[in-house]
């Protein structure tokens, strides 16, 4: 038990005083999500529908729908004459034009209904029919709200929104919890492997074992560093994505402290293998390497796993890391409870326990 | 107290410890000395019990040390031949890390002063002088003050001042009433130190006694050394007055081993200037467990 603290605690000591652990486990995340919720355009501004607006008529009344418009959210407004609107739009510089016709203060101040001739005209780009359909949509809304207005319309029938999410989810939502999942690999799978191999080639463990100090011991005690640093490393990447991009978990955080923890030991076991197999740390790191690299990709962690071809589900079923991305984003994102996840904790627990078993099994003091 | 019995090791078919017996005595300082791969370290680990003989017994203190690994590792210390230790914790905490693996220990203070590492303990190791880094190594063999202390080659790579430091040290432990066995490739190393040398090469103790013991062993006194362009002279060299042997070393030199240095090199001098031949790099010494190796072995010790 003493040794095990000693050990634990040398461990944490030695986390602190590497400088490459601060790089890859704090540093690096934290720069990836800001450089993802930046480039992606995180805290809720998605995507804006670039309005190129030509008043032809100049009136009071059209100043007051154009700055009606302008506020409708998801909008973004230039100004231009009638002939440069129209090459912004074929240039794609602008996704549709409107057009406020000559008349158009003067039919509303006589307030009459006709359908002879058209007080505002449209210009869209049909090959692109979502942002066609978005941006008709709003202009329309915004004429339909004016016209209502100008008849003293009264609703019979109403309906009220109620947000069932503080905020809607984006992209920075669904790449955190993937970047804590490539974390958690990465460190654990690469960071064991390579420091075990090394301490192993330099004797360090030789002369470990030969003291009466166990191998249960020191493997314990550097899990448990491990498990510690990762939670620590998961509340700054946590902490940083909910500071600048208003990233929430919105189910509990022991559950995902526990998805953490059993990825933690599943990638820290894997490593530990991986260290006994090589005969080099010279070798270490490449193996390790290639076999979290690919990961990278088939583990959900920048787009869902349902989007990779079918051939490769039989193989993302079989690997841990899709179940670790998959439920540490369900527990952030949806709030998800143990009794959604049980199957996913209960493969990550199997893999925990194998690969451990294979590991204490195949641990090797002495590089003999 | 240590126990040794046709201990026996082969690497891929190469013997490399070829059944060895020895005994080493309560409270003596056991050096063993030859020449890197002579098989030192392999015996070491063995007895240490971190390799496991192909054939023969280890006893430690009555304890079979290939059966009960466990209980010998409580009673004895060690320090491994390249000492590595983590690079990034301080004296004080790999003492403390070393420590935690025992359940009896000595105090930190204590051994942090017998080592004179007190102002070093807030010191990263890898910032710790040859010196430091070897009195650091010995103190974790010592830090549950064990019976037993095993050094490989503790010295090798050190200024002769950092030596003479470790010297005294491990004086100390002998003087502390422990057992040392301590493997060197510096004969002197083994002069000073031990109370009996092991003589190793290629596998086989070659030579054991009392470090004066091996020295008189020989029957000759003085060496005279030199080197010349022709070999030839080697027969008629033998025949010089008091001349008891004449070797010829690796590097080419020649070597007399003489009981009357003064009538050998009259007549060694004579012969050379009659068949005019140089002597170079000509110069006579006592003999010492150099020359007992180098005689035994025709190699030289160190280089």
């Amino acid at each position: 038990m003493k040794a095990y603290l000693r050990l634990t605690w040398a461990q944490l000591l030695l986390f602190a005083r590497n400088k490459n652990v601060l790089i890859w486990s704090f540093l690096l995340p934290v720069l990836m999500i800001l450089a993802i919720g930046t480039l992606m355009g995180g805290g809720g501004n998605q995507f804006k529908i670039q309005v190129a607006m030509v008043d032809e008529d100049q009136s009071e009344a059209s100043q007051s729908f154009i700055k009606g418009l302008e506020q409708v959210e998801g909008i973004k407004m230039s100004h231009y004459s009638s002939s440069e609107g129209m090459q912004q739009v074929k240039k794609g510089e602008a996704d549709l034009l409107v057009v406020i016709k000559k008349g158009f203060g003067t039919h509303i101040s006589d307030n009459k209904s006709t359908t002879d001739t058209e007080q505002v005209v449209l210009y869209l780009d049909e090959s692109n029919p979502t942002i066609a359909e978005v941006g008709s949509t709003l202009v329309n809304q915004e004429l339909d709200q004016l016209n209502k207005e100008l008849t003293n319309f009264q609703p019979v029938v109403t309906m009220k929104k109620v947000n069932v999410q503080s905020r809607p989810l984006t992209y920075i939502d669904f790449i955190v919890p993937g970047i804590l999942s490539l974390m958690i690999m990465s460190n654990n799978l690469n960071g064991v492997a390579a420091t075990i191999a090394s301490w192993r080639e330099r004797g360090i463990l030789r002369r470990m074992q030969g003291t009466p100090l166990s191998s249960a011991s020191f493997i314990a005690g550097q899990m448990t560093a491990r498990v510690l640093l990762n939670g620590l490393q998961a509340l700054v990447v946590l902490l940083v994505a909910y500071l600048f991009f208003d990233v929430h978990v919105y189910g509990s955080w022991a559950l995902l402290i526990a998805f953490v923890f059993l990825g933690t030991l599943t990638f820290m076991s894997i490593g530990f293998i991986i260290a006994s197999l090589s005969k080099t740390p010279e070798s270490a790191s490449p193996i390790a390497g290639l076999i979290s690299f690919p990961m990278i990709f088939v583990g959900g962690i920048f787009f869902p796993i349902r989007d990779l071809p079918d051939i490769l589900q039989p193989v993302v079923k079989a690997i841990p890391i899709g179940y670790l991305t998959e439920s540490l984003r369900s527990v952030m994102n949806e709030g998800a409870t143990i009794v959604e996840l049980w199957m996913p904790a209960l493969v990550l627990l199997g893999w925990t326990l194998v690969s451990f078993i294979v590991a204490a099994w195949s641990f090797r003091w002495d590089v003999d | 107290m240590i126990k040794v019995k046709d201990l026996f090791k082969q690497y891929n078919g190469t013997p490399v410890v070829n059944k060895i017996s020895f005994q080493v005595a309560k409270g003596e300082i056991f050096g063993m000395l030859g020449p890197n791969g002579a098989g030192k370290t392999t015996t070491m680990e063995m007895i240490e019990g971190l390799r496991t003989p192909d054939s023969g017994q280890i006893y430690i203190a009555d304890l079979d040390a290939v059966k009960e690994r466990e209980k010998i590792k409580k009673v004895i210390g060690i320090q491994l031949q390249s000492t590595a230790l983590f690079d990034h914790l301080t004296v004080e905490e790999i003492l403390l890390l070393y420590a935690s693996f025992y359940p009896q220990t000595r105090p930190i203070i204590e051994l942090l002063t017998s080592f004179n590492l007190t102002e070093k303990k807030k010191t990263l190791v890898k910032h710790l002088s040859g010196g430091q880094k070897q009195r650091l190594a010995i103190a974790l063999a010592v830090v549950h003050d064990p019976q037993v202390i095993f050094l490989d080659e503790p010295t090798t790579g050190l200024d002769p001042q950092a030596r003479r430091d470790l010297w005294e040290i491990i004086l100390r432990l002998k003087d502390e009433g422990r057992t040392v066995f301590l493997s060197t490739h510096y004969m002197e190393e083994a002069e000073q130190l031990c109370d009996r040398v092991a003589i190793m090469d290629q596998g086989k103790i070659i030579a054991l006694d009392t470090p004066l013991g091996l020295i008189r062993q020989l029957a000759s006194e003085s060496v005279i050394e030199f080197y010349v362009e022709k070999e030839e002279m080697k027969e008629e060299l033998s025949t010089l007055a008091g001349v008891k042997e004449v070797k010829l070393a690796e590097d080419g030199a020649v070597m007399i081993l003489s009981d009357q240095l003064q009538r050998t090199l009259y007549d060694l001098i004579r012969l050379a200037d009659q068949q005019g031949i140089t002597l170079s790099g000509l110069r006579t010494r006592t003999a010492t467990l150099e020359d007992v190796f180098l005689q035994r072995t025709g190699k030289r010790l160190s280089e």
